[in-house]
């Protein structure tokens, strides 16, 4: 579904992403973890094209994307992207959100959108919030339509890009538990997370970056329990505790 | 502009916003009678003397006709001009970034006063001849006028653009829209909103600020009354309580027009107003 091969970043004289390979199948969830600064954020960036990378090939179902002659929008309303500061259009209502990209990107009608957009809503159990502005909206909430705004575009695979890094603690779980169903209905996703339990529970495969580089991977007891590599066992130490 | 930021709204602000508009109505006549017992019984000038408004009252009517005409090319020109600065300098077009911040700076840093000078007798000297008249002057010193405002609502909306988080832009990215598309339902529409406050503002001073017209000769609300006045005052057996009166009346109607435009502006910022959103910060 996703397979990225020698990625490399440059932002000034940072070197972000130092030769990222990594590939996942559909229907298939990732896990990504690593310290700040270890080039998570940009990795899922540069999978969506809101970042170009320097070099390296990204391929989505098989085909190169990150290639003048296909535009970078149209590689983006195939994968959905969750942010760590949920970003919901802040004029708007929650289900003018959700309907905003159906309706301009893909020319939906907005009836349709709408209809669709209420289905979405439903699905992250805010049915009842559709006529409601993001501000007053709590934010384990705003980050459920923001998940629900990314689903309307129907895509092909979905980037989370620490979801819940944001949320005061109450709030993360019910924003774990529509990632979950998500998964659970065959969602493909890659996800920047800190959250173990649901890295452990929901994650087939865990990656270990750090300073621009993939160090580990593994299924989530090889990573958590028997981690071969030093950098690993220490980050993995602290976080777990 | 309008039509990007009329995006459907639920709120029926609209019918209490008129009721608000009635009450300020209401508190603007008060003061207004107030003001003509003090005129016409504390101080004793007949503000309504008729000798007085059989001669004033046609250039007073001809002068607000004339401001208001002013006003409709330095309001438009000068929002446009301060949209499409304010909008370039936040764009990644360095290279026209920075004669932009030259022109912001010096038309903020002079007087307008003396920008209207240079305008009106400068301008037409570099027309050919047949097109200098005064008349060309005044529209030149407008025009000035424009950029000047121009130069300080090219802020407003940048601040304004500049306050919408990177994360709207980036996040409206992500479903697949293009820069124009993102900058058109997301961006804009609310670096407008944030803009409308301070732009009625500084519309309240332009309204004021076209009476410098008047020292490069034109015959709007303050000029004509001001030729009017000196004649007042040249005339033997002259009524002085006829200036104070012409001048209480021209300041009512200025204050009548940059009322009419704030409390417009007002409404218009209330009717897209977003619960919540000024206090939103990511």
């Amino acid at each position: 579904m996703i397979r990225v091969e020698d990625l490399e970043k440059h932002f000034g004289p940072l070197h972000v992403l130092r030769g990222i390979s990594l590939e996942v199948q559909k229907g298939e969830v990732l896990v990504i973890i690593g310290p700040s600064g270890s080039g998570k954020s940009t990795l899922l960036r540069c999978i969506n094209l809101l970042i170009e990378p320097d070099s390296g090939r990204v391929f989505l179902d098989g085909v190169q994307v990150n290639r003048r002659d296909i535009r970078p929008e149209w590689v983006r309303q195939q994968v959905g992207m969750v942010f760590q500061s949920f970003n919901l259009f802040a004029h708007l209502t929650a289900l003018e959100n959700v309907t905003l990209g159906p309706i301009r990107v893909l020319g939906n009608d907005p009836k349709v959108a709408e209809a669709e957009g209420r289905k979405l809503l439903a699905r992250v159990g805010l049915a009842d919030k559709w006529n409601v502005y993001p501000a007053q909206l709590s934010g384990g909430q705003q980050q459920r339509v923001a998940i629900a705004r990314a689903l309307a575009m129907n895509p092909k695979a979905m980037l989370f890009d620490e979801p819940t890094s944001a949320l005061d603690p109450e709030y993360i779980r019910e924003v774990l538990d529509v990632m979950a169903a998500l998964a659970r209905d065959g969602m493909t996703m890659i996800v920047v997370t800190h959250e173990m339990g649901f890295a452990g529970t929901v994650a087939k495969r865990i990656l270990f970056m750090d300073a621009g580089r993939i160090i580990e991977e593994g299924s989530p007891e090889e990573i958590f329990q028997h981690p071969q590599q030093e950098r690993t066992r220490t980050f993995v130490g602290k976080i777990l505790r | 502009m309008a039509a990007i930021v009329a995006t459907p709204t639920r709120s029926s602000s609209f019918p209490l916003g008129l009721s608000r508009f009635a009450i300020r109505g209401a508190e603007m006549a008060l003061g207004a009678v107030l003001f003509i017992i003090l005129l016409e019984y504390v101080l004793q000038f007949d503000a309504l003397d008729p000798v007085l408004w059989n001669l004033y009252l046609p250039v007073f009517l001809s002068g607000i006709v004339t401001t208001l005409r002013y006003l409709g090319i330095i309001l438009p020109l000068s929002a446009a001009i301060g949209f499409a600065v304010g909008w370039a300098r936040i764009s990644r077009l360095r290279t026209i970034s920075w004669p932009l911040t030259v022109y912001v700076d010096f038309f903020r840093g002079v007087p307008p006063i003396i920008i209207v000078i240079f305008a009106g007798i400068l301008g037409p000297s570099l027309l050919p001849s047949r097109f200098r008249s005064e008349e060309i002057g005044i529209l030149i010193g407008a025009v000035a006028l424009a950029l000047h405002s121009g130069a300080y609502q090219s802020e407003i909306f940048r601040a304004g653009f500049m306050s919408v988080p990177r994360g709207q832009l980036e996040a409206a990215q992500s479903l697949g829209m293009t820069r124009g598309k993102a900058m058109a339902y997301v961006v804009l529409p609310q670096a407008l909103r944030l803009s409308i406050p301070p732009l009625s503002n500084e519309f309240a001073v332009v309204v004021k600020d076209t009476s410098l017209l008047a020292i490069i000769g034109a015959f709007d609300l303050f000029g004509s009354s001001n030729i009017f006045t000196a004649q007042v005052l040249l005339t033997p057996g002259n009524q002085l309580s006829w200036i104070f009166v012409v001048w209480t009346g021209v300041a009512l109607v200025y204050f009548l027009m940059t009322f009419s435009l704030t409390e417009l502006l007002n409404a218009i910022d209330r009717r897209y107003h977003v619960k919540g959103l000024e206090a939103v910060t990511v």
